[in-house]
């Protein structure tokens, strides 16, 4: 116990010279961390030098979900719950707000320091959640340069601002609306975009952290285009089919649908730079 | 008669609900091809095949109802009770478990046949040919338990992600956002189906005669069998691919019109599945008006009236049940 307890001190005292002192601080062992939640891996992998990263989740190299799945690959694949967090002796453990109550609590109670992150809702959210990692594996100048990045990311979004207030429904499969509280909104506002979700609250139901639209509310609201995670038009199951509706593909052929991969909204984080573009472009293709 | 019209009702009432609100008048010129253009693809696109499914797949659960009840001469006979429709939701689960073909092609109905055939053929397989009440009920239950087991396993199993959202939705059984596609998806299987239980109904009134009574006027029980498995299997299958599970409507449907026609199985096939259409339309609409924070699902209202019922008729049977299990 008391050695884990003085490793504890150690981490705590790198973090301290790392903000207070900077380049004195090299001296002391950066703290090698484990990740158990597909959004703090996404936080952790940029910022860390790779020697500090002792394994990540197993979502963060399925590359539908991940933003960086080829790079999390090689890295050890944590199952996401207790055991092999601990076994891989990190000296603290990331976890999402939303991982498993129980996981947190055994890892807790067995001495380990958990470092908790909640869901991005907007991109302010994401720049405070870059310091506090920058802090936590001791690179506050990486995250200093992140946020320089998204700041000018978001400036090249504001100048070329789309012509037209186009009103923009997130739809995914089965007909979930993400709600006027989530990061997709707060991206669809960074480049001029009006969510079609508050038009829904209220007449339709509760959206403002999202909820399931019928085919009849999404047509009654009638958005400019919708905004989709995937192209194509093959319906594995009946949730994708909801989104070929003919009533839907009759107003909104692919023309009217832009597309933002799922990767780049599941998690905050650098890759807004990259959701940012994305969405300049289609905004761009849909205007043409 | 009555039924007929009580049906139609149902079926304009759920062509004017829906989330958006349409007057009257707009849902009937909509229905035309004329006025607003979104209207129009409201009803027509959206409105009108959830109707027509509506009618369809509950008419087939009442038919099949009626027609296993005529077989077995046993009131408790229905496709939910042996299985069939979890086995069927057990073969649509699998397509798209795998990921294997599009959910909008003929995979799905395919499977789900293939696995209500199986299901009720294995029922009467195993319950043999003079079953008692206990042993079907018995059989029935193990055969929708094994199904179950399955999907829960292909639901483990499965490399989509979101499958366990899909399969779960599945399962609870609902017909809203449907389309046109899924009309004719189901619809020839569901005729297909009901033409050969309705075939079959001279058999039934000579089957309520015991078997064999039924063999000594020249019917041949076993072809009889094979052809309502058939029918049941083609029909609840092609229903499930498209709605779901949407359970009990076989097994309340004829037993709501038997007071008012006696107990002649032949006569009762008709009124059974035109009871079942109302069933489900009733049902439908039920779930569009009922307020809730989330839409309720069909499948989900049918088997909480279903349960109690079916629990009504065990107290009934009681006696019979008793007596078989001795």
């Amino acid at each position: 116990m008391s050695g884990r307890a003085r490793r504890r001190g150690a981490v705590v005292a790198a973090m301290l010279l790392a903000g207070v002192a900077g380049a004195q601080a090299e001296a002391t062992r950066p703290p090698r961390i484990a990740s158990i939640n597909l959004c703090t891996d996404l936080l952790l992998l940029p910022l860390a030098d790779p020697e500090q990263i002792v394994g990540l989740s197993p979502y963060a190299r399925d590359p539908t979900q991940s933003w960086r799945a080829g790079e999390a690959a090689r890295y050890p694949r944590l199952s996401g719950e207790a055991e092999d967090a601990l076994a891989a002796r990190p000296d603290l453990v990331l976890a999402g707000s939303f991982t498993r109550l129980e996981t947190r609590q055994f890892l807790t109670a067995h001495g380990m320091r958990v470092e908790e992150f909640e869901a991005a809702l907007s991109i302010d959210d994401i720049m405070r959640q870059i310091i506090r990692m920058g802090d936590i594996v001791g690179h506050p100048e990486r995250a200093a340069r992140e946020i320089a990045a998204i700041d000018a990311a978001l400036a090249r979004a504001r100048s070329t601002v789309a012509r037209r207030r186009l009103r923009v429904l997130d739809l995914s499969r089965r007909g979930w609306v993400s709600g006027s509280a989530s990061l997709t909104s707060a991206l669809l506002a960074a480049v001029g975009l009006a969510d079609a979700a508050r038009e829904l609250d209220g007449r339709f139901g509760d959206f403002h952290y999202g909820g399931f639209a019928s085919l009849e509310a999404i047509l009654s609201v009638r958005p400019d285009v919708l905004l989709l995670s995937e192209p194509g038009d093959h319906a594995e199951d009946q949730g994708r089919a909801f989104l070929m509706h003919p009533a839907l593909e009759q107003f909104y052929p692919p023309s009217k649908r832009m597309v933002l991969p799922e990767r780049l909204t599941t998690c905050g984080g650098l890759m807004v730079v990259e959701a940012l573009e994305r969405l300049t472009a289609e905004v761009e293709r849909v205007e043409r | 008669m009555m039924l007929v019209v009580v049906a139609a009702g149902l079926a304009i009432i759920s062509l004017g609900i829906g989330p958006v609100r349409l007057s009257p008048r707009a849902v009937v010129t909509a229905l035309g091809g004329g006025g607003d253009a979104i209207a129009e693809v409201i009803v027509r696109e959206i409105r009108l095949p959830r109707t027509i499914l509506a009618v369809a797949i509950g008419a087939i659960l009442g038919l099949s109802g009626a027609a296993l009840q005529g077989l077995l001469r046993n009131p408790l006979a229905s496709p939910d009770l042996f299985g069939a429709p979890q086995s069927a939701a057990l073969g649509a689960v699998l397509v798209i478990a795998l990921g294997a073909a599009d959910v909008r092609s003929w995979a799905l109905p395919a499977a789900a046949i293939a696995m209500a055939f199986v299901s009720v053929f294995a029922l009467l397989a195993i319950a043999g040919r003079n079953a008692s009440l206990l042993l079907l009920i018995l059989a029935g239950l193990a055969l929708s338990s094994l199904a179950g087991a399955l999907t829960s396993l292909a639901l483990n199993l499965s490399p989509n992600p979101f499958a366990a959202l899909e399969i779960s939705f599945w399962l609870l059984g609902s017909i809203e956002d449907r389309s046109f596609r899924h009309v004719v998806l189901a619809l020839p299987f569901i005729i297909a189906g009901g033409a050969i239980l309705l075939g079959r109904r001279h058999a039934f009134r000579v089957l309520s005669l015991g078997e064999e009574a039924a063999q000594s006027l020249g019917i041949d029980v076993a072809r009889v069998r094979l052809s309502v498995i058939v029918g049941v299997a083609l029909g609840v299958g092609g229903a499930v691919a498209v709605s779901g599970t949407i359970g009990f409507i076989g097994l309340v449907a004829p037993h709501l019109v038997r007071p008012l026609i006696g107990p002649d199985p032949a006569r009762l096939l008709l009124p059974s599945a035109l009871a079942g259409a109302c069933l489900l339309l009733a049902s439908d609409v039920a779930v569009r008006l009922i307020p809730a924070a989330e839409p309720l699902k069909v499948g989900v209202l049918t088997s909480i009236i279903g349960v109690p019922f079916f629990l009504y008729l065990i107290m009934r049977e009681r006696r019979s049940l008793g007596g078989a299990a001795t």
